[in-house]
């Protein structure tokens, strides 16, 4: 069953120096503005099954971030379409969504509203959030507090704790230590036994082969390769 | 649009949760917390009670009760517009990283405020029952109103937040705009003392039918005029309706440009 549909997807970003105010729409009207265009994505299709877990490789600038975020809703395509049918939790960055005055509990009540839990459900979750987090006191502590490390691993701990039907994830096991890499992707495979759908943007070549069904490689935005990790990684290595 | 309202429903716990952090900030968490956000309300009251009850001398009784009574719900119109306006650029992290409808942003802005003109009508009562007429059942009429300024609110806090994000300095015309139309609204003075050709145009303002009615229900203890306030009703849900669609539109954008 098809979960993720991208068709004919393109995304063009303008490159403007500053926000647009009143004052200056009001001055320089007429006169057109003289603004770069660039495009991340060209042409982009894509079909994900359920259960599915799809890599993206490419070089850095490629458009894989993009491309996550324009399914999870965060940007919007210039032309074309995306269709998810199901629950997305996406952890695209480093302590996305985290407030850095709110403690480590709030913290996790807040993520845990917007990846649209309830006050209960985060309840019944906090204690084993906590735990594999390895947060241990410092969750009453404003979360500014945190090194990196702690702050990749609560927020990857509130992220993989929704039971999820799609995940999204850009890079983030990038840093931390190597037990918790470990651990994670032991979460990551876990919930794929449970039928999450996984979109896993990595420059690990191991990683992708551990967690992947299916790889595609874009360049330049635009897709030069799709297949089984063994096909793709190699031609993607020379 | 009923697609918008369902996933909403869904992010009620958001709804409350970010609410409840920004009253908390606010407050500060503290009675001296609480006290501070009404000192806003209160000097503003001194200040135009003194001036404006030699001006107005006789011509209405109880004048710091009623002044306070109209100046309430314009605070609560005035702060839900201007802060919402700041809701989605302020929160430009939680925008470029994560998913949530947007929408609440500036709800979340209404309802922080809501709950800040409930502790000013913690005040009002007690000063109706110590220093005026006290209240009578006609008080039941009050969630009705603030129902009506709700949505009214809602409407424009929606329109104006997606707004700033593409003209940045919306806040500053905003304050102007809003520090107009406080002259223009019958707070300080009662529609009737406006003389009757010019009262037409006093009448194209919203705010001026609810300020009516609050007073009405609290300060005159009698039954609000049910018709201007149906059709104020009707209007506030007109622009809430297009303030939606506004904001849906303007949305597409909005990681990109905050
Ligand atoms: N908000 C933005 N405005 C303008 N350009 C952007 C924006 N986001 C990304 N880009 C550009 O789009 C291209 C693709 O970026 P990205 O998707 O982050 O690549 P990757 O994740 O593959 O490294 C880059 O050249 C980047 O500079
Ligand atoms: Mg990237």
């Amino acid at each position: 069953m098809e979960i993720i549909r991208v068709e004919d997807l393109s995304k063009k970003f303008i490159l403007s120096s500053s926000p647009g105010t009143l004052k200056e729409w009001l001055i320089s009207r007429g006169k057109g503005s003289a603004n770069k265009e660039f495009w991340a994505l060209k042409n982009i299709n894509l079909s994900i099954n359920k259960g599915q877990s799809l890599g993206l490789i490419g070089r850095n600038g490629s458009g894989k971030s993009t491309l996550l975020k324009i399914i999870c809703k965060i940007l919007y395509p210039t032309t074309g379409s995306v269709q998810v049918n199901g629950k997305v939790s996406s952890l695209l960055e480093l302590g996305a969504g985290f407030i850095p005055d709110y403690t480590g509990r709030d913290n996790v009540y807040l993520n845990g509203s917007i990846l649209g839990l309830s006050r209960e459900e985060i309840d019944k979750r906090f204690d084993s959030i906590v735990e594999f987090s390895e947060i241990g006191e410092f969750i009453d502590q404003p979360v500014r507090n945190y090194s990196s490390g702690m702050y990749m691993r609560l927020a990857y701990s509130v992220a993989v704790s929704s039971n999820p039907e799609v995940l999204l994830i850009d890079e983030i096991l990038a840093v931390g230590d190597s037990k918790f890499k470990e651990k994670g992707l032991n979460r990551i495979l876990e919930l794929k036994e449970k039928g999450t759908t996984i979109v896993f943007v990595s420059h690990s070549d191991a990683m992708i082969k551990k967690v992947c069904d299916r790889v595609v490689w874009l360049d330049k935005g635009l897709i030069v390769g799709e297949g089984t990790p063994n096909d793709v990684l190699p031609q993607y290595a020379q | 649009m009923f697609e918008t309202i369902k996933e909403l429903m869904l992010y009620k716990n958001l709804i409350i949760s970010l609410t409840q952090s920004q009253v908390r900030k606010r407050y500060k968490g503290s009675v001296l917390g609480v006290l501070w956000s009404l000192i806003n309300p209160l000097f503003l009251l001194v200040v135009y009670g003194f001036v404006f009850s030699f001006l107005m001398r006789g011509r209405i009784e109880n004048y710091f009760l009623f002044l306070f009574n109209g100046l309430l719900p314009w605070i609560f119109f005035k702060t839900s517009v201007v802060m919402s306006s700041n809701s989605i650029v302020g929160n430009a992290g939680l925008i470029k990283k994560t998913y949530f409808p947007r929408e609440i942003l500036p709800i979340a802005t209404v309802f922080e405020n809501l709950v800040n003109f409930f502790m000013g009508l913690l005040i009002l009562i007690p000063a109706l029952l110590i220093f005026g007429d006290g209240i009578n059942l006609m008080i039941f009429w009050l969630p009705v109103v603030i129902l009506v300024q709700v949505v009214l609110n809602l409407g424009l806090a929606l329109f104006f937040s997606a707004v700033t994000v593409y003209l940045r300095d919306m806040r500053h015309i905003l304050e102007v705009l809003t520090m107009a139309m406080f002259y223009y609204t019958p707070i300080l003075y009662t529609m009737d003392m406006i003389p009757e050709r010019y009262q037409p145009f006093f009448k194209l303002n919203p705010m001026a039918p609810l300020i009516d009615a609050y007073r009405q229900v609290l300060f005159k203890k009698d039954i609000p005029d049910l018709g201007s306030l149906l059709w104020t009703f009707i209007f506030s849900l007109l622009i809430l309706v297009s303030g939606m669609k506004v904001f849906k539109h303007l949305n597409r954008g909005f990681a990109e440009k905050v």
